[in-house]
């Protein structure tokens, strides 16, 4: 499969390109386009991946449809046209083993060797870091498409690193980040605005997104009337 | 201290590089993330009154946040909204900004606020704005594109809504867009006329405007 990312970052859509027999798992909906002979399958379990019911409860959970989108190409060169609905980035994080944790709606699309899971982070970290109690859990080979609100920056953590809730994107689990405080009192920090932030621990790369889509909101909010 | 604006104009936010001895103010939950080596220290916004003064009439936070590192690191601030960011170096002179354009400055910038006059008011532009001023460099942004005029002797007429910032010398006017029946029913009512010189910074769409059309279709 041939990854090509266009319209970067404001209106990112991925451009996937598919010999005969290849295949690719997508979210519910995040098809905008594709040629004439694929094969599209809806299934609460992918392939390669853990399957069945609880998966799909899971992913649920995670923010994530229930459902997922397999397309199979029957013919060689058939393209695919995929993006998220919101205003935001796409980015292509080749796996090669190891496991990818990712914010609950941000995983777009991966191949068939990637087994799609669930993972606990904790009910005090959901409530408190804007994130979901479940996060997508990416194992295994080959290609997984992830999408944002904002842009989608990549840092390489050694060591710690801060990062406001509502920004993080993925991370690889080498990863693992603990919900704290910024400065050096609990008042200064929520003075200070950023409230609780999250500081990560380890070395590996995490993906961010520049923008908050709850920022976003309790500025447009105000202004929008009653339904 | 090396600072970068990147992902323009869509999704802009500030890469700064922080080394032992620079320092950064931003504005307050500006912060997306940062390197774990980075300290952040939080203060009034230009002391206790000016702070009172700014949220009560800038639309701004009371407080303000100042980041430095005893090694080095890397931060990245970002607004709320989608769209550009500009740097504006002050020179010593002074900028006015509308609430919610200011994101972050050099340390030794004064934060103020001045009354923006009856006339700003009824343009829906506000009756203060705040005021930047000092030796140094300010980074503001907005909704959409950011759109750099810049006036001469001439006059300008700016939509309410799309007004980002204005150099000191600009001043403000009241007028109809047209005709008075052009006026009420072109939607542009009475509109703003900005005289120079100086530069101004217009942003290329207004969240009072998505906000009116999400409204229609609620």
């Amino acid at each position: 499969m041939n990854v090509e990312i266009l319209a970067r970052p404001a209106a990112s859509v991925a451009k996937l390109t598919l010999q005969q027999g290849e295949q690719v798992v997508c979210e519910v909906g995040a098809m905008i386009a594709m040629s004439a002979a694929f094969n599209v399958q809806t299934s609460a379990r992918s392939k390669g991946g853990g399957g069945g019911l609880w998966s799909g409860v899971k992913r649920m959970m995670a923010g994530e449809n229930f459902f997922l989108n397999e397309f199979t190409a029957r013919a060689p060169e058939q393209t695919l046209i995929i993006g998220p609905g919101l205003c935001g980035d796409v980015i292509h994080h080749p796996m090669s083993g190891g496991s990818l944790i990712i914010q609950g709606s941000s995983w777009l699309a991966s191949g068939p060797g990637i087994t799609i899971d669930a993972t606990f982070q904790g009910v005090g970290k959901a409530l408190f870091s804007g994130e979901s109690v479940f996060w997508v859990h990416c194992s295994g080979r080959g290609d997984v498409l992830l999408s944002s609100f904002g842009a989608i920056y990549e840092v390489d953590v050694d060591g710690s690193y801060v990062v406001d809730s509502g920004h993080i994107v993925a991370f690889e689990d080498t990863l693992g980040f603990e919900l704290g405080k910024v400065g050096d009192s609990w008042l200064q920090s929520m003075l200070s605005g950023e409230g609780i932030v999250c500081h990560f621990k380890g070395r590996g790369k995490l993906y961010c997104q520049s923008h908050n889509p709850p920022s976003f909101g309790k500025l447009l909010g105000p202004m929008l009337r009653a339904r | 201290m090396e600072i970068q604006i990147r992902n323009r104009p869509s999704f802009a936010n500030l890469l700064v590089r922080l080394v032992r001895g620079d320092r950064i103010v931003a504005e307050s939950d500006a912060m997306a993330s940062m390197s774990g080596a980075i300290r952040v220290t939080t203060r009034w916004s230009g002391g206790f009154w000016r702070a009172v003064l700014r949220k009560l009439f800038g639309g701004e936070s009371l407080f303000i946040n100042e980041f430095q590192t005893e090694t080095q690191g890397d931060l990245v601030l970002t607004q709320p909204m989608p769209g550009d960011i500009e740097c504006f170096d002050l020179r010593g002179g002074a900028l006015f900004l509308q609430a919610g354009a200011f994101l972050a400055c050099d340390p030794g910038i004064q934060l103020g606020i001045s009354y923006a006059g009856i006339r700003s008011l009824i343009a829906r532009e506000g009756l203060f704005r705040l005021r930047v001023s000092g030796q140094g460099r300010v980074w503001f942004g907005g909704y959409g594109g950011i759109i750099t005029k810049e006036l001469g002797g001439s006059e300008y007429i700016v939509d309410s809504g799309h007004l980002l910032g204005y150099e000191p010398t600009v001043s403000l006017h009241l007028g109809l867009a047209g005709g008075l029946v052009s006026s009420v029913l072109g939607g542009e009512g009475i509109v703003m006329k900005m005289r120079g010189p100086g530069r101004i910074y217009l942003q290329s769409r207004s969240i009072e405007g998505l906000a009116a059309w999400v409204n229609h279709h609620l």
